[in-house]
C-alpha cells in the first residue's frame, strides 16, 4: 500500500503534453484511434467497448520537475531542492492533469460502406502554468526582492469537468482516400478559467517624501477567475452534490458544441498521409455562472495614526476598518454573473506513414482489386505530429514510431517523442484480437519505468473492445 | 518465428509494467520542507505637531498623546502558528525642541497587555530636524505574546508643553516579520 501511494504521489511530478496518445493515433487496430482522428481507415465492421472499460486514460504531469529532483536521495537537503526548482522552473512550465473515462463506444459499417461510431465519455482537464514570481514571493518573501515587480500576469489556470457526447461518420473515397467528421456535444460539470491576467506587486523603499518607509503597491491588476458550476456546489454546503453533479453530465449544466475532423491520404501503396483537428468548439457557460474581477492600482503605506483629541469614552477612528475599506474601494473583486463562451483546447494530429514488408490477409498475395490503395503490409515506420492550443499558445509534440503486426492477434506499435521538455520518452502499445474481444494497452516514457521518479512523462490507456468482422 | 519475437516482445512490456517502481528517493522527508519567507511591511505612521502638545481652549499642556488601532492580523492563527521573529523598526523625525518617550503598548480582544516597548526620542529643533531610530527584536516566547494582541496603543509623551513650541515630530515604522510555513 505504501509503495502504491508513493507511486501515485510520484506521478505529481511527471511531465508531458497531456491529451497527447501518439501511440494510439493511427493505431487500426484499436477502434478509439476513431476518436484521435474520425477519418483514420475502419478495419473492423462493428465494435462495441466493454462500458467503463473501452479507454481509461491518465495523464499526470508537471514540466521542468520530476519527483526524483525532490525527493531523491541526496546530500542536499529538500528545503534547498525545491528552492533551487523554485528558480529554475520557468513560468513557461506547467502542471497538468488529464484523464478520460469511456463510458459507451459503439460503431458499424453499413451497407454503403460507411462507418457510424458514438460515444460518450467523461473528461477532466487541468492545467496550471508556474506563477514564478509568485512562488518567489510565497517562499522567500519580499524583503530580498525591493523594487523588483512581480508579475501578476504569470497566473493562468484552467480546469474542466464535462461528459462528451460524440457521433461520427467515416467513409472511404474511392481507393485512396478516408475522410470522416465527429460532432460532438459537451455538457460541463465544473469549469473555471483564469487566463490573460495582468498587474504586478513590487515593494519600494520610500524617500523622505514617502508616508512611510515602503510603498507596496498594486499596479494596473487586471485579474479574472471565470467559474461555471462552482456556485451551486458551494452553496449547497455538501448535500445533494452528487446528484447536482450527475444532472449536469446528463445536459443539466451547461452545454457545448465542437467537430472534429480528419482524413488519410494514400500517396502510393506504401506511402500514406493523414492529419485531424479535434474539439473545434466552444462550450456556452450561461447557468450557474460566477465571474471574480479584480482591478485597479493600490499603494499600501500602513495604517496612519491622527491622534484625535477624544471625550472620555470616546472611540478612535477604526483605521484598520477604513484601510480594508479603502482597498476593497482601490482594489474591488466584483462577482459578475454573465454569460461567457470558452473555446475547447484545439488539438491537431498529422501522420505519415511507410509500409513494408509481408502483406497481411489470408492469400497473402497483393489485393489486384484495390489498385492504387494502400497495402495492409506487416510494418511500418513514420512520423507525427500533435499540437494542443494552452492558454500561452500552442504545446507541440513530434514522434517516430515503428509499428509491426507480430501474430494475426498481436499488433504493436513503439514510439519515440520530442516535446520541447524530454527527447527521451519511448513508449510502446500493443493490441491483441483474440476472436471477438479486442484489448489494447499503451504507455509511454517506458524508460522511465525502472524509476518513475525520474519521469517527466507518463500517460497510460487502456480498454477492452468487441470487435466483429461480418466476413 | 512468430512465437519468437511475440512473447519475449509481450514479456518486456509485462516486465516493465510490473517493474515499475520507484526507488532511491525518500518521500518521508516532506515534513522536513519548511517554507521560511521574509516579509517587509509597513506599521504605523504619523505626524503630530507642537500644538497637539497643548490645550488651546484651556491653556493647559496635554503631556501624553494617545491613539489606538486595530492589528488584526497580528493574532490571525495562521500567524500565531508561523511567526517566528518580527523586527520592529521606527524612525522618528523630530522638528520640536523636547524629548518624547513613545509607547507601543499591545492588546489583546479583551484589551490585555500581551507586549509592550518603549522608546526615548531625541530632541531636535525646527531648524534641525533630529532622527531617532529604535529597533525592537522580538523573538522565542515572546513572539507568543506578540500574537495574542490585536491592537496596539501608541502614546507619546512630552515632558513639558506651552503655546510657544513649534515643529513637527513624525513617525515612520515598519516590521520584518520572519515566518516559518
Amino acid at each position: 500500500m505504501q509503495n502504491l501511494l508513493t507511486c501515485l504521489i510520484s506521478l505529481w511530478v511527471v511531465t508531458s503534453i497531456a491529451q497527447n496518445k501518439q501511440i494510439l493515433y493511427g493505431f487500426e487496430e484499436v477502434p478509439q484511434s476513431l476518436l484521435l482522428n474520425p477519418g483514420s481507415k475502419v478495419k473492423q465492421d462493428i465494435h462495441f467497448g466493454i462500458p467503463f472499460f473501452s479507454q481509461i486514460h491518465l495523464n499526470i504531469g508537471s514540466s521542468g520537475i520530476s519527483a526524483y529532483d525532490i525527493f531523491g536521495k541526496s546530500d542536499v537537503d529538500i528545503t534547498t531542492r525545491i528552492r533551487n526548482k523554485i528558480f529554475e522552473l520557468k513560468n513557461t512550465d506547467f502542471f497538468t492533469v488529464t484523464q478520460q473515462l469511456e463510458i459507451i463506444n459503439f460503431g458499424w459499417r453499413n451497407r454503403k460502406e460507411v462507418y457510424f461510431s458514438g460515444g460518450i465519455y467523461q473528461e477532466f482537464d487541468f492545467i496550471t502554468y508556474y506563477p514564478r514570481d509568485l512562488a518567489i514571493l510565497a517562499w522567500e518573501g519580499n524583503r530580498d526582492y525591493l523594487d523588483y515587480e512581480f508579475d501578476l500576469g504569470e497566473i493562468s489556470a484552467t480546469g474542466d469537468l464535462m461528459t462528451v457526447y460524440h457521433f461520427g461518420v467515416n467513409k472511404q473515397f474511392g481507393k485512396k482516400l478516408t475522410l470522416g467528421i465527429r460532432a460532438k456535444l459537451y455538457s460541463s460539470i465544473l469549469s473555471f478559467r483564469s487566463t490573460n491576467n495582468s498587474g504586478s506587486f513590487v515593494t519600494r523603499l520610500g524617500d523622505e517624501n514617502s508616508e512611510n518607509i515602503y510603498e507596496h503597491t498594486v499596479q494596473n491588476a487586471n485579474l479574472t477567475v471565470e467559474t461555471s458550476g462552482y456556485a451551486s456546489l458551494r452553496d449547497s454546503n455538501g448535500g445533494g452534490v452528487a446528484s447536482e453533479i450527475l444532472g449536469r453530465a446528463f445536459f443539466g449544466g451547461n452545454i457545448g458544441v465542437g467537430v472534429d475532423i480528419g482524413g488519410t491520404y494514400d500517396i502510393t501503396r506504401n506511402l500514406s498521409v493523414s492529419a485531424s483537428i479535434l474539439d473545434f468548439g466552444a462550450i456556452f457557460h450561461s447557468n450557474d455562472v460566477e465571474t471574480y474581477h479584480a482591478t485597479g492600482t493600490y499603494t499600501l503605506d500602513g495604517i496612519e495614526l491622527l491622534f484625535p483629541p477624544l471625550s472620555a469614552g470616546e472611540e478612535t477612528f477604526p483605521y484598520y476598518d477604513d484601510l480594508v475599506d479603502e482597498i476593497e474601494r482601490e482594489l474591488p473583486i466584483d462577482t459578475l454573473t454573465t454569460s461567457y463562451s470558452q473555446l475547447r483546447p484545439l488539438k491537431i494530429n498529422a501522420g505519415l506513414k511507410y509500409s513494408f514488408g509481408k502483406l497481411l490477409g489470408n492469400s497473402g498475395v497483393c489485393d489486384c482489386l484495390n489498385p492504387g490503395g494502400s497495402d495492409d503490409l506487416s510494418q511500418a515506420v513514420g512520423l507525427q505530429f500533435y499540437s494542443i492550443y494552452r492558454p500561452k499558445g500552442p504545446q507541440m509534440a513530434g514522434t517516430f514510431f515503428y509499428y509491426r503486426r507480430i501474430a494475426e492477434f498481436l499488433s504493436a506499435k513503439a514510439t519515440y517523442t520530442v516535446d520541447p521538455y524530454s527527447n527521451s520518452n519511448v513508449g510502446l502499445g500493443l493490441a491483441t484480437d483474440i476472436g471477438r474481444f479486442n484489448f489494447y494497452i499503451a504507455a509511454d516514457n517506458l524508460l522511465r519505468y525502472g524509476n518513475l521518479a525520474k519521469a517527466k512523462s507518463v500517460s497510460l490507456q487502456l480498454g477492452f473492445n468487441i470487435k466483429i468482422d461480418r466476413q | 518465428m512468430k512465437k519468437n519475437l511475440t512473447y519475449p516482445f509481450l514479456g518486456v512490456f509485462i516486465l516493465l509494467f510490473l517493474g515499475a517502481c520507484v526507488k532511491d528517493t525518500d518521500f518521508n522527508n516532506l515534513d522536513e520542507i519548511q517554507l521560511t519567507p521574509v516579509v517587509e511591511l509597513d506599521l504605523i505612521y504619523f505626524n503630530l505637531s507642537a500644538q497637539d502638545f497643548f490645550d488651546e481652549n484651556t491653556s493647559n499642556p496635554i503631556l501624553t498623546v494617545r491613539d489606538t488601532t486595530a492589528i488584526r492580523f497580528l493574532d490571525d492563527s495562521q500567524i500565531q502558528e508561523s511567526l517566528k521573529r518580527a523586527d520592529f523598526y521606527f524612525r522618528f523625525t523630530n522638528f520640536i525642541p523636547r524629548e518624547f518617550i513613545a509607547d507601543f503598548q499591545f492588546l489583546s480582544e479583551s484589551n490585555d497587555t500581551t507586549y509592550t516597548t518603549q522608546t526615548l526620542v531625541t530632541q531636535g529643533s525646527p531648524q534641525a530636524p533630529v532622527v531617532t531610530e529604535f529597533e525592537q527584536v522580538v523573538e522565542g516566547d515572546d513572539v507568543l505574546l506578540l500574537t495574542q494582541a490585536s491592537k496596539v496603543v501608541v502614546s507619546v509623551t512630552i515632558p513639558s508643553s506651552d503655546a510657544t513650541l513649534e515643529g513637527d515630530l513624525n513617525l515612520k515604522s515598519k516590521t520584518t516579520y520572519y515566518l516559518e510555513l
